[in-house]
C-alpha cells in the first residue's frame, strides 16, 4: 500500500518531490539513449509498465487475510535496470491514483522515492551481484524482487516517521513502530510475491525463453541448463 | 479481485464536457488547500462540496463512490492510530512506556493531530477522486502536451494506458478459467495459479508490443503520436463555479486558523 493522499504535511510532499525529481530526469536521460539504439524499446517499455499496473491491481493471496498486492517494480528492474523503471514506475504510480485511487498526487514523490527508486535499486543491486555467480537464478530473482519489497516498505516507514517523529525516542522510535506495523504485512507479502515472481520466471524461462536472452537477464548457458532441468512446468 | 476502473466513469460522467483544464485547477487548488490548512475543518468543508458536485453534477454512482472510500480510509484510521500514539503532548489522557526509549501516549495535542491528519487525508482523497472521476486520462494526455511533457515520456504514457486495458480483459478471463477450474482452493494452490496468470500476462504483454511495432511500422511511426486535441471551450458558469469554490475554501482556511477539535 502508497501513502495516501493528505497524509505527509506539505513540507514533506515537497522534499520527496526535491528528491525524486533529479533521479527522473536522469531515468528519461537513460530512456531516451535505449530509445535512440532500439526503437522497438519503446512499446516493449510500455507493456511492461502496463504489466506493473495489473499487477499492481491485483489482490496477492496472503496469510493474515488483509489484502495487498505486488509491486512487480523488482522484475522491471532487473529487465531494464533501476533508472528506467523510475520513469516507468512514476507514470504507473500516476495511473493508479487516478485509476484506482491508490495513492496519490501531493505524495507521488514520496512514493516515487520509495517504490520507484529505493526498491528497484535494491532488486537491481541483488540481481547484479549474483548473476554471474552460480546461485541458482531463480533463488536470485526471489531474493531481488523479495528485498525490492522490503526496501520500498523500508523506504515508507521512514518517510512515515520522518514526518510524524515520536514524542520520546524522536524519529528512531516512530520509525520503529511504522516498522513494526508493516512488518506484520509486509513481510509475508514479500516473501509471497519473491516466491510468486520465481514461479513466473520459471514459466516464461519454460514457455519463452527467447524474451530472457534478447533482454540479457541471464546468459544463454544458464536459462539452458535451467530449461534442461526444469522437466515439466 | 477486480476494482472497476475510475477511467471507465470518467468518461461517462455528467461533467466530461467541462472543459478539463477548469477541473483540474479546482481539484488541484482544492488539494493544495487542504494541505496548506492548519486546521481540520477546512479539509473537512472541500471533502463534502467535492463529494457533493461528484456525486450530484457529475452524476457518479453513490455507492460506487462509497466504495472507493472504504480501503483507503481503513488503512488511514490505522496510521492515525500510530500518530496519535507517537505524538506527544502536555495534557496527558492515558500513558504507557512500552520500552526503556519508546513510550506511547494518548494526549490533547495528539487526538488533535489525529483527527487533523485524518481530515486531511478525506479532503486530499475527495479532490483526487474529483479529477479521477471527472476528467479521462485522454483530456489529461491533451494538457500534459500542452504543458510541454517530453515527447518520450507521453508517449510511454499513452502505451502503458492502452496496454493496460488489453492486458486487464485477459487477466480477468485466465482468471475466470482458473477460478471455475478451483484453482484457488487451497493456499498452495492459488500461489501457482497466481504465479501462472502473472506469468501469462507477462507473455500476453509481450506479443501485445511485439503486435504494436508492427502496427505502428506499418503506419510509418516516427518517434510521436498524433494526438487529437478536442477543444472544449471555457463555459461561463463552470469558470465561475470553481474561482466561487476556490475563494471561498481559501477564506475557510484562513479564517479557520489553526482551530482544534479539543
Amino acid at each position: 500500500m502508497h501513502i495516501m493522499e493528505g497524509f505527509l504535511p506539505w513540507q514533506w510532499c515537497l522534499i520527496w518531490w526535491i528528491i525524486a525529481l533529479p533521479c527522473l530526469i536522469y531515468g528519461l536521460y537513460q530512456l531516451k539513449k535505449v530509445l535512440a539504439a532500439d526503437r522497438e524499446a519503446l512499446p516493449l517499455l510500455g507493456v511492461t509498465g502496463g504489466f506493473i499496473f495489473i499487477l499492481s491491481s491485483l489482490k496477492l493471496p496472503s496469510v493474515t487475510g488483509s489484502c495487498s498486492h505486488p509491486t512487480g517494480t523488482g522484475l522491471s528492474a532487473i529487465s531494464f535496470g533501476p533508472w528506467v523503471t523510475s520513469v516507468i514506475c512514476a507514470i504507473v504510480l500516476l495511473f493508479q491514483s487516478l485509476f484506482l485511487a491508490h495513492g496519490g498526487l501531493s505524495v507521488l514523490g514520496a512514493n516515487i522515492v520509495s517504490m520507484g527508486i529505493v526498491g528497484p535499486l535494491a532488486g537491481y543491486t541483488v540481481y547484479r551481484l549474483l548473476r554471474d555467480t552460480s546461485v541458482n537464478m531463480y533463488f536470485t530473482v526471489f531474493l531481488a524482487t523479495a528485498l525490492a519489497d522490503m526496501f520500498t516498505y523500508a523506504t515508507t516507514s521512514l518517510e512515515l516517521a520522518l514526518a510524524y517523529p515520536a514524542e520520546s525516542g524522536g524519529f528512531v522510535g516512530s520509525f520503529v513502530l511504522f516498522m513494526g506495523i508493516f512488518a506484520i504485512t509486509q513481510v509475508p507479502l514479500a516473501i509471497v510475491e519473491g516466491i510468486v515472481l520465481a514461479l513466473v520466471f520459471k514459466y516464461i524461462v519454460a514457455l519463452k525463453p527467447d524474451i530472457l536472452i534478447r533482454l540479457r537477464i541471464f546468459s544463454e548457458d544458464k536459462i539452458n541448463s535451467a530449461r534442461g532441468d526444469a522437466g515439466a512446468v | 479481485m477486480f476494482e472497476e476502473l475510475l477511467e471507465d466513469i470518467a468518461q461517462k460522467n455528467a461533467l466530461r464536457e467541462v472543459n478539463p483544464y477548469l477541473k483540474l485547477t479546482a481539484g488541484l487548488g482544492a488539494l493544495i488547500l487542504c494541505l496548506l490548512s492548519s486546521s481540520f475543518i477546512p479539509p473537512l468543508c472541500i471533502a463534502v462540496v467535492l463529494a457533493a458536485s461528484v456525486l450530484f453534477l457529475a452524476k457518479v454512482d453513490a455507492r460506487t463512490y462509497a466504495e472507493l472510500f472504504i480501503l483507503p480510509l481503513s488503512f488511514a484510521v490505522m496510521s492515525v492510530a500510530a500518530v496519535i500514539l507517537i505524538t506527544g503532548g502536555q495534557d496527558v489522557f492515558w500513558h504507557c512506556d512500552l520500552l526503556p526509549w519508546l513510550s506511547l501516549s494518548v494526549t490533547r495535542e495528539s487526538i488533535n493531530q489525529g483527527v487533523y491528519v485524518f481530515c486531511r487525508v478525506l479532503g486530499g482523497m475527495s479532490a483526487m477522486c474529483f479529477i479521477a472521476l471527472t476528467t479521462p486520462m485522454t483530456d489529461i494526455f491533451s494538457v500534459f502536451r500542452r504543458l510541454r511533457m517530453p515527447e518520450a515520456v507521453l508517449d510511454l504514457m499513452m502505451i502503458i494506458y492502452r496496454t493496460i486495458f488489453i492486458l486487464l480483459d485477459q487477466v480477468v478471463q485466465i482468471y475466470s478459467a482458473q477460478v471455475m477450474r478451483l484453482g484457488y482452493s487451497t493456499y498452495r494452490e492459488s500461489i501457482q495459479s497466481f504465479a501462472t496468470l502473472c506469468g501469462a500476462a507477462f507473455i500476453a504483454s509481450w506479443d501485445a508490443g511485439d503486435d504494436l511495432v508492427r502496427a505502428m511500422d506499418a503506419r510509418c511511426y516516427a518517434g510521436k503520436f498524433a494526438l487529437l486535441g478536442e477543444n472544449r471551450p471555457v463555459e461561463r458558469l463552470p469558470c465561475l463555479a470553481v474561482v466561487a469554490f476556490l475563494t471561498l475554501s481559501a477564506v475557510v482556511v484562513m479564517a479557520a486558523g489553526s482551530f482544534t477539535l479539543l
